[in-house]
């Protein structure tokens, strides 16, 4: 089983466009394919797909929220001086209330409230994870996030959990994650095999790459490196192409600017079904071959472009003065 | 006055709209741009401008005293996320990386033996840009990468921004719909949903007008890229969520030449159809501010 994760750091440069391309071309190929989505904060691959309904669905509970009895608040306002997140406030007639769609239940206002009961803890639906088969015969998981909830680190790793129960030990599962850098795009790495990091050449994409690259050396992990829209700037191509040389990063292709990719995704269809001959299908199925190359090959491949050298996170860390053996 | 630029989906172009609404805007105000997309914070790139004025945001990391600690455990109970691990000997240990810096613990226990560390897991930065004949203060939020708790770097950028005195504080959101974006625009007189006529943009479209009309903040579409796809359905779902479409930035290469130029389009191609979009635009917005 082998788990590649594709990232990119800035949103809506290709990632899921180069996912749907991969899970369709191993599928095409016969191989056993499991895609997952894992931005469920803004989920998009089913709709590449064209699905439209869920084959199984259940909500996902994770998330807490406060909530101030305002019969037994008597307004001293501690809670809103120690919420962390700035969740408290005082509407119109004076009363203290919880923002929701801000709070993430870490329930320190209800430890400095003098008053028994007056902030009780409620369960709130976090999103919802569900599974279907696509219309080209393997599954797909996917999230969705409720809007206002906490960024869900838990979600994605139960999504490629599930992944897992329904992969054989030949599978390779594909998992699209989220734009930027945090605990999505963490959790969708973690224990990934290689990670394959999609850019544009604009210096907004090339900053996000750089971010998210570091991400994938605390896992030591090997990346590839696909260029998309590389000649709507070819001289900054040309630099990324230079940067992931120096890192290590296995160039996998180019993909040229092509409207068929925005065309397709109006037909909600891959672009490599709706628009087989566009160049930037063409191109996009060389990188899904080159990838599947890879998987059948792993050992080499793994070898050549593992990370040399551990480079693990180390937090910033400000101890406190004066205190002694801790 | 707080103006929100958002959108729900990645790469629709939310600082795009941000840096020319504030090249526009700044003539007539004075402007503070927030970048509050702290995971892959950009405006500064499309402004061409380097970041300056840093500051670490920290967040509170326990440490225990171990002389005072009684074993009682109530520190690991009210820990929600796990950082607090009490071993079998009944003594409390901290998992930095889990520690969300909520402070429960310090308030849980009864013997003041939780000690505040601190754990830095950002920076902000306030940079002062020249724009043509204007200039602005850009407020710019940055997670550092292996951190996974966006918030409180968003609420430490916002606070900035916020600290620093203007008509109009413009601020600019990541992708998504999460509690991060929620604290983003909260308290905002306007919010603008930038979105792309693709199926993708129109679902996640959906997503932050739902947000938007639960904190109870007037929206406005912008369509960029308009012309790569039908738009019906978004006109539909826009009019069933009581908001309105306000702009349609149409696709075209000069709007990727300024973006790869680090210099708005607003000034980069002033004569554009483009531009003449976003000063439309802005005038709007600033009907709004007056």
């Amino acid at each position: 089983m082998i788990e590649i994760a594709i990232a990119s750091g800035k949103g809506g440069v290709g990632k899921s466009t180069v996912s749907a391309t991969i899970a369709l071309a191993a599928a095409r190929a016969g191989k056993s394919v499991v895609a997952v989505d894992a931005d469920a904060d803004a989920p998009n691959l089913h709709l590449i797909f064209g699905v439209r309904e869920w084959e199984w669905e259940r909500p996902y509970v994770e998330s807490k929220v406060a909530e101030i009895v305002q019969s037994l608040c008597t307004r001293c306002g501690r809670c809103r001086e120690v919420c962390p997140y700035e969740a408290i406030h005082v509407d119109e007639e004076g009363r203290f209330v919880v923002n929701q769609v801000v709070c993430e239940g870490c329930m320190t206002c209800s430890l400095v409230c003098p008053e028994r009961g007056a902030i009780r803890l409620l369960s709130a639906e976090s999103g919802r994870l569900r599974r279907t088969t696509t219309s080209y015969g393997f599954p797909l998981i996917s999230a969705r996030l409720n809007p206002g909830r906490p960024n869900s680190g838990k979600l994605v790793t139960e999504e490629k959990s599930m992944a897992k129960e329904l992969a054989s030990q030949d599978s390779l599962i594909v998992v699209d994650s989220a734009a930027g850098i945090g605990c999505q795009v963490v959790s969708s790495l973690a224990g990934a095999n290689a990670a394959i990091l999609v850019a544009e050449p604009t210096p907004a994409s090339f900053a996000a790459l750089r971010r998210v690259f570091k991400l994938t050396r605390h896992f030591m992990q090997p990346a590839g490196l696909v260029i998309n829209k590389y000649d709507v700037n070819p001289e900054m191509t040309e630099e990324m192409e230079a940067f992931a040389r120096e890192k290590n990063i296995d160039l996998l292709g180019r993909i040229p600017y092509d409207d068929a990719i925005p065309r397709s995704m109006a037909m909600m269809r891959p672009v490599v079904e709706a628009f087989p001959d566009s160049p930037a299908s063409k191109a996009l199925l060389r990188v899904a071959e080159r990838v599947l190359e890879i998987v059948e090959d792993w050992q080499s491949w793994f070898t050549r472009f593992r990370p040399r050298e551990p480079e693990p996170y180390r937090p910033i860390i400000i101890r406190p003065e004066g205190l002694q053996g801790v | 006055m707080i103006v929100s630029v958002s959108g729900g989906k990645g790469g629709t172009g939310k600082s795009t709209v941000a840096v020319n609404l504030a090249a526009l805007l700044s003539r007539d105000f004075r402007l503070v741009l927030a970048d509050l997309d702290v995971e892959n914070p950009n405006d500064h790139v499309l402004l061409g401008a380097e970041l300056a004025g840093e500051r670490p945001v920290n967040i509170m990391l326990p440490f225990v005293n171990y002389q005072k600690c009684i074993k009682c455990g109530a520190c690991g109970r009210v820990c929600d996320t796990g950082a607090m691990l009490i071993s079998p000997d009944g003594l409390p240990y901290v998992i930095p990386r889990l520690c969300s810096g909520c402070r429960s613990c310090y308030f849980a226990c009864p013997v003041d033996a939780i000690v505040e560390g601190k754990r830095t897991i950002g920076y902000t930065y306030q940079s002062e840009i020249e724009l043509g004949e204007s200039k602005i203060t850009l407020v710019t939020g940055s997670l550092r990468e292996g951190e996974e708790h966006t918030p409180p770097v968003v609420l430490a950028a916002r606070r900035r921004a916020l600290s620093v005195e203007a008509d109009l504080h413009l601020v600019d959101t990541s992708a998504g719909t999460s509690n991060s974006v929620a604290a983003a625009v909260d308290g905002s007189r306007l919010l603008i949903a930038v979105t792309e006529p693709t199926p993708l943009g129109l679902h996640d479209l959906d997503l932050i007008l739902e947000l938007a009309q639960t904190l109870g903040i007037e929206a406005w579409v912008v369509i960029n890229r308009a012309g790569i796809g039908p738009e019906d359905d978004h006109v539909r779902l826009v009019r069933e969520r009581g908001a309105e479409i306000v702009a349609r930035i149409p696709y075209s290469r000069r709007v990727v030449e300024s973006y790869i130029r680090g210099v708005p389009i607003v000034l980069h191609s002033p004569d554009s159809p483009e531009a003449e979009e976003f000063r439309r635009l802005a005038e709007m917005v600033r009907e709004v501010v007056s």
